[in-house]
């Protein structure tokens, strides 16, 4: 559904997104993730077409999204920092969104009034921040569209809030085929949500897969070796810690070939745990030289 | 499939309107106030309006359009541009628009219709008001109307078209208005600060703003070219046997109505421009003070070079002015303040476009270059390379000379004539060629106790040359004898000429030709000074035309012969 081959886009000499690519398919929940300014609020920006990039090309559903307003009809964005007129009521911006947006249902706008419980008519700026998010999410699902790009979206929503922006989202996906691009730091979250994951570093995609894929492409495993050894330096490792004479091996493979490789070294205990999205997040990227770092002030 | 460029959107025409009412609803209350006060008096009058009639109103119509509308636009346009593009100006509304599904040509075409509209209302409330006046009165004159509507809609196209340009220079409202500024003014300040500049070098030189660029300052030009031109008729009338006469206007005609229609032209070729700028825009450059690339640089020596010039002139004369020795800026201090003053603009202007105070290693090289620019401009404009310090004008191109010959050597003698006699002409140009070939030793004169000279050349088209020559030597008994017919004394007299002040035998009018010769005869007594026979010729060494001279004469010719016969 949405393409993204090689794009570049620099501020003034400096490339915020440096070859970039990924490929969302069509019906997916893809989650962006990425270090601060790897990219992705920018790659988001490029994919609404706010931003032109210098170099690549980017499309949805196979079409440029560059100027393309019969497109952009079926594209919905929220924003990290959501905007609306200063003198609007949630009425006036959804009176200016159905005036943009073809598929925009009023009927549905209705409908999620009992979800969000928001007074409609009281005037945006007088709501608190998650209050805002809110109306984003009841406006910007109230307009249909088949591609949904969101930007850090649940920051500022309670915990209750959350699960039910959540389900309405993979309500729409699994009911209309919705595809959703969604970019954020609460990895925990996305791992429940998402079924491909991109992870941004330095402007480029380091790397792309799906869920189960990525998990299968690394494992945790927690070994006692015989005789309390220390770990083999043969031994294909990412990252590894001990305590007491357990050692948590993280291991760039699936799980029985690191079974395998361990097995040879006869220890006592080997068991296989598969990792959360934020352990791959963090070993991947320490791999890239953006890790925990040991310090002493 | 891609959807068409130019779709006009009415949600978005709509939704401008209705936020920005404030702006043109207030605005159209403050312009139908006249109209509506005018009917409320013609109400309470039972609409009996006597002695006017309905060229009057076209007369008024017509004074407000060249009078109050290109002021009124000119502040009331950028209003409205920047209240349908400030979204361009921040990073997040920038997003939100720019995401909409919506092309950036019909978001275009719909925010310059919408600007219009706003910019057309009031005008039109006020018009359509005025009209209802008029035709209750039996005072309309369909004519005038269409000719003012037509005028109001080319002033605002034009002023329109001018603020929408400039929205899309820059990406902050701040630098729109005073960029908006520049683009109005800045031709003819610049003009004014080059002829000021020339003139601090020159001697004699003390008027050569023309504004010659005011077709760049639109609202001057308008105000200046643009104009009524209206007939009264003598009415005779007979009242209970006496006869009253009172003037009838007969005839109202807007003069130079065609510029309106020219610079409307140049608006919608520079609403043009802006889509072309908007086209390439990026939504990126939302905060800064120039939003185009090629255009930074000329925004960075554009202020340096008018800090060079503005500043210089200022750091001189704080500076500098009490050390001069001669009546001409010196040209090595002014270079230097120049230099000192255009750096400093450089860096602002750096500053402002960085958006950050630290820039001074990376601009050295501009500054370097601003420095040597500001010296060759000043070096150059010392130089005259267009002569006109020694220039005078072909005597078959003079219609009338106003001269005045002020001397303090014994009181404020004053002599003022205004000459159309070509033989006289000739011995004026004479004289100032005479006073052209020693302005250096009158250059070095620097004191109280001289004469001056001013001579106003009139063209047959009304066009005026000016110069004034300070610091010259007339033998004072001539002026003692001269003082024979002089005034009372006349204290500070002014410069103009008809000015009353001081000794002259007549006090014509600007650009009206004396009767008969009338050169003081000071400047037609033979012989005067003596020896001194063909006009402009010097004789130094001549015989004293008589009595001594002041201490701090100076030497050469002047000692004998100041000045020429004439």
């Amino acid at each position: 559904m949405i393409q993204v081959q090689n794009i570049t886009k620099r501020f003034d000499g400096f490339a915020a997104l440096d070859g970039a690519s990924l490929s969302v398919p069509a019906g997916s929940v893809y989650g962006l993730v990425g270090p601060n300014g790897a990219g992705k609020s920018t790659l988001i920006r490029c994919l609404t077409g706010v931003y032109r990039p210098e170099e690549g090309a980017l499309s949805i559903d196979g079409q440029p999204v560059w100027e393309n307003a019969a497109l952009k009809s079926r594209v919905a964005a929220i924003a990290d920092d959501w905007y609306y007129f200063p003198q609007a009521s949630i009425r006036d911006m959804c009176r200016f969104y159905q005036g943009f947006y073809p598929g925009f249902s009023l009927e549905r706008y209705e409908k999620l009034k009992e979800v969000f419980q928001l007074d409609e008519k009281r005037l945006l700026r007088r709501l608190s921040k998650g209050m805002q998010k809110q109306a984003a999410f009841w406006l910007t699902l109230s307009c249909m569209p088949d591609c949904l790009i969101l930007d850090e979206p649940v920051d500022g929503l309670d915990p209750v809030m959350r699960r039910q922006v959540w389900s309405l989202i993979l309500g729409d996906v699994a009911q209309r085929g919705v595809t959703v691009l969604v970019s954020s730091h609460n990895l925990r979250e996305l791992e429940d949500v998402c079924d491909h994951v991109g992870i941004l570093d330095h402007g480029k995609v380091l790397l792309e897969r799906s869920l189960a894929q990525l998990q299968d492409n690394m494992v945790k495993l927690q070994v006692v070796f015989q005789d309390g050894g220390g770990v083999p330096e043969d031994l294909p490792v990412l990252h590894a810690s001990r305590v007491g004479r357990i050692h948590t091996l993280i291991m760039r493979m699936n799980a029985g070939e690191a079974q395998a490789r361990v097995a040879s070294y006869q220890p006592l205990l080997a068991d296989a745990v598969p990792l959360t999205l934020e352990e791959i997040f963090i070993y991947e990227l320490g791999g890239a030289d953006y890790a925990v770092k040991d310090m002493v002030l | 499939m891609r959807s068409k460029t130019w779709c006009f959107n009415p949600t978005l025409f709509r939704k401008n309107l209705a936020r920005f009412w404030p702006l043109w609803g207030g605005v159209s209350l403050v312009g139908s106030l006249a109209p509506l006060s005018l009917l409320v008096i013609l109400f309470r009058e039972r609409f009996e309006v006597s002695g006017l009639v309905p060229l009057d109103v076209t007369a008024s119509l017509y004074w407000t359009l060249t009078t109050v509308v290109p002021v009124l636009s000119l502040v009331y346009a950028p209003l409205c541009a920047l209240a349908v593009w400030h979204f361009l100006y921040g990073s997040r509304s920038v997003g939100c628009f720019h995401a909409l599904p919506i092309t950036r040509g019909s978001l275009f075409l719909t925010n310059t219709l919408s600007g219009l509209a706003m910019m057309l209302i009031p005008y039109a409330v006020t018009g359509l008001l005025a009209g209802l006046v008029a035709l209750c009165t039996g005072l309309l004159d369909p004519a005038g109307f269409a000719v003012t509507i037509l005028g109001v809609l080319g002033y605002s196209l034009f002023y329109y078209g001018s603020a929408t340009a400039v929205i899309f220079v820059t990406g902050n409202p701040f630098a729109f208005a005073a960029l908006y500024g520049i683009f109005h003014f800045l031709a003819l300040a610049v003009e004014w600060l080059v002829c000021l500049l020339m003139s601090s070098f020159y001697y004699g030189v003390e008027y050569l703003y023309r504004k010659v660029l005011a077709f760049l300052s639109p609202t001057v030009f308008f105000l200046e070219n643009v104009t009524i031109d209206s007939t009264y008729t003598t009415v005779l009338e007979n009242h209970a046997g006496e006869v009253w006469e009172h003037s009838v206007l007969s005839s109202v005609q807007l003069v130079n109505g065609w510029v309106i229609a020219v610079y409307a032209l140049a608006g919608a070729a520079l609403l043009a421009c802006a889509w072309l700028l908007y086209r390439r825009r990026r939504s990126e450059c939302a905060g800064d003070v120039v939003a185009v690339e090629w255009m930074k640089p000329v925004f960075r020596y554009g202020c340096a070079l008018c800090a060079a010039m503005a500043g210089g002139l200022g750091l001189y004369t704080l500076f500098w002015s009490s050390f001069e020795e001669t009546l001409v800026s010196d040209t090595v201090p002014m270079a230097l303040c120049m230099a000192f003053a255009g750096v400093l603009g450089f860096y602002i202007a750096s500053m402002l476009l960085a958006k950050s105070l630290r820039i001074f290693r990376s601009t050295w090289k501009g500054a370097l270059g601003t420095v040597i620019a500001a010296a060759a401009l000043c070096f150059l404009a010392a130089a005259d390379p267009l002569g006109m310090e020694t220039w005078t004008p072909d005597a078959g191109n003079i219609s009338s000379v106003y001269l005045r010959v002020h001397s303090n050597l014994y009181g404020n003698g004053l002599v003022i004539a205004e000459v159309s006699d070509p033989a006289a002409i000739a011995r004026i140009l004479a004289l100032q060629e005479a006073i052209i070939d020693e302005r250096e030793a009158f250059c070095r004169q620097n004191g109280d106790d001289r004469s001056s000279v001013s001579l106003i050349y009139y063209g047959p088209d009304g066009e005026e040359l000016n110069r004034r020559y300070y610091s010259l030597s007339f033998p004072h008994s001539d002026l003692q004898r001269a003082g024979g017919q002089r005034a009372p004394d006349s204290g500070g007299a002014g410069d103009g000429p008809g000015d009353s002040g001081g000794q002259h035998l007549q006090q014509p009018g600007k650009g009206q030709p004396a009767g008969r010769p009338s050169v003081h005869p000071l400047l037609l007594r033979p012989g005067w000074p003596s020896g001194a026979g063909d006009p402009g010729a010097h004789h130094p060494g001549g015989p004293d035309p008589g009595g001594g001279h002041p201490a701090g004469y100076p030497g050469g010719s002047l000692r004998q012969n100041p000045l020429p016969a004439l």
